[in-house]
């Protein structure tokens, strides 16, 4: 099933098209690897399908339902989840405190509302074995290694049930011993029916995990193949341009 | 030992409580050191005294520590402070107010107060910093030129007997303080909103990301310093029998030194109720045992001075690779 169809997306800043008549589509458990160039207007279409950004012109079917947001809320609560490069995460607080942060279980007492720590961590540490991780619930997030982090922050995508998860480079700065733990979740996304967008640099990772490969050159799609019918060398070229279309 | 392992023991124990042992042990050594070189320091009555400013000063450093974690500050509290009890004053004698609707309306105007520090900050990005540099200035400047200086009395023996004086061998201030202790050790570690001052201290453009009302939640801490520092206003009255505009001088400094000694990092993000707690004792401690030992009050200000400094190398030291909050937001 089509989850997200995106026609003739097109994006303007002043005089400068980000975005020049995008077509895409994405289906359940399928993951698409958007590749592209510093500037080719990856990180714009993510910010339209996140809610972020109105488009120019074009249209967006969720779930076969046309969806205009006008702000990142609306999108989160369709079910479309973005998991930032910059992590957003407290390092403060503890991994089941990120999960939870406004979304916090509560128990009642009167007018006192005091949140169920104990429920969270339970919650937490069954969200974290579902995607065969090893992060703690009660650890605070600045003792953990990036792996464990992008464990919580795509934990944040499962508390909400998230229906497509959209993430921003989550194998940058990151060490190659936790790339692995990182595409190893990413499989757990996939194996659960979510739809998973993966914007990155890394030629290899992209191809470890993606079904799919979707690449912007200027603003345009000029491929979207499946993974095993193309290699990083062609998508280098379509990325530079020595190919112009694939 | 590995670093595994070693990474492993360090987890066990949580920095901030360290902190708090720490600072407890250090306590201890100086409650030591002053009963063993003075008279009159290991006394009830010379413990009360301490417990009495202590209580004056924690009830301002609670909020405050919030405020802290938010990444604000609030220095216009010992003005504060004395303008509010001017003002409860000046109601009551100049025109003729009741004690009650005079404390509400001090006690509304602390929180108006902190709501204009807070929407300046807020709305109009103006740092917390200078408003209440200009608050500590103005509200000082106000309250001498109100009062040509001098203090208005006011005389209610029930009064000053039921808040200035004690409830079962302790202060009633010293009671006051210790249920706030209780509200806001609650609210910081049980509570959403106590959660939220820590998600906005940690990393603001995450909470604001993750759907946090940021500015709310800053504008709630700052409204705490002022509210409170309006009720402390009004409990100085009750001790002292009169508004005075040079009372709570220099009581900002007190308020901040006690909550950063107690473990809160000025980065914000890291700060506990306990340790702030502590943290009034302590300062509380040493101001009345350097008495004792006959140390000059002005000298008394640069033992103080130099322990805050001593407190903030700590904390940075302890804290400051894992502690010093996420990315900056502005």
């Amino acid at each position: 099933m089509e989850i997200l169809e995106l026609n003739n997306i097109s994006k303007s800043f002043g005089a400068i098209k980000a975005l020049d008549n995008v077509t895409l589509s994405l289906r359940s458990g399928e993951v698409l690897g958007l590749m592209g160039d510093n500037g080719a207007g990856k990180s714009t279409l993510i910010k339209i399908i996140a809610g972020n950004f109105k488009q120019s012109s074009g249209t967006i079917n969720f779930e076969n339902q046309k969806v205009e947001f006008s702000k990142p809320m609306e999108a989160r609560d369709k079910g479309i989840e973005v998991v930032y490069q910059d992590l957003a995460l407290c390092d403060n607080l503890t991994a089941a405190s990120n999960i939870f942060l406004t979304r916090e279980i509560k128990r009642n007492f009167g007018l006192i509302k005091i949140i169920n720590f104990s429920e969270m961590f339970k919650r937490a540490k069954d969200i974290f074995k579902d995607l065969k991780s090893e992060t703690l619930p009660d650890e605070e997030v600045k003792m953990m290694s990036g792996g464990q982090r992008q464990a919580v922050a795509i934990g944040r995508t499962k508390l909400s049930k998230a229906k497509v998860v959209l993430l921003d480079e989550p194998t940058a700065a990151i060490s190659v011993r936790q790339v692995a733990e990182v595409l190893e979740l990413i499989k757990q996304l996939k194996n659960q029916g979510i739809a998973v967008v993966i914007i990155s640099h890394r030629m290899p990772d992209v191809f470890a995990v993606s079904d799919r490969i979707a690449v912007l050159r200027r603003g345009q799609l000029v491929a979207n193949k499946l993974a095993k019918e193309s290699s990083p060398e062609e998508v280098t070229a379509l990325i530079t341009g020595a190919i112009e279309k694939a | 030992m590995t670093e595994q392992t070693l990474e492993k023991n360090k987890k066990k124990i949580k920095i901030s409580n360290l902190h708090e042992i720490g600072l407890l042990i250090a306590l201890i050594l100086v409650l030591l050191l002053f009963s063993f070189t003075t008279e009159n320091f290991f006394t009830q009555r010379n413990f009360t005294s301490i417990l009495r400013s202590a209580s004056y000063v924690g009830l301002i450093a609670f909020p405050m520590t919030f405020v802290l974690i938010t990444r604000e500050i609030d220095i216009s509290v010992g003005p504060s402070v004395a303008w509010s009890g001017l003002f409860f004053v000046i109601l009551i004698k100049w025109y003729d107010f009741s004690y009650f609707s005079s404390a509400a309306i001090v006690i509304l105007w602390g929180i108006l107060l902190g709501y204009f520090i807070g929407i300046a900050r807020t709305k109009l990005f103006i740092p917390t910093f200078i408003t209440t540099l200009a608050l500590w200035s103005a509200l000082r400047g106000y309250s001498l030129f109100v009062t040509e200086g001098r203090p208005i009395a006011i005389s209610n023996k029930e009064f000053r007997y039921l808040f200035g004086g004690d409830i079962l061998g302790l202060p009633t201030v010293t009671w006051i303080m210790l249920g706030a202790f209780l509200v806001f050790w609650f609210a910081s570690k049980y509570t959403v909103t106590g959660t939220n001052f820590y998600a906005v201290g940690g990393n603001p453009k995450a909470a604001r990301n993750i759907g946090i009302n940021v500015d709310r939640v800053k504008i709630l801490a700052l409204i705490g310093t002022s509210l409170f520092a309006a009720i402390v206003g009004i409990l100085f009255v009750a001790r002292v029998s009169s508004g005075n505009a040079n009372l709570a001088d220099g009581m900002e400094f007190d308020v901040i030194a006690a909550v950063v000694v107690g473990g809160t990092a000025l980065g914000g993000a890291v700060g506990t109720m306990t340790g702030t707690l502590l943290g009034c004792v302590f300062i509380a401690m040493i101001s009345n045992g350097l008495i004792h030992w006959g140390i000059d009050p002005d000298l008394n200000k640069v033992v103080k001075g130099i322990i805050i400094f001593l407190a903030v190398v700590i904390n940075s030291n302890v804290t400051f690779k894992s502690n010093s909050g996420g990315p900056k937001e502005d």
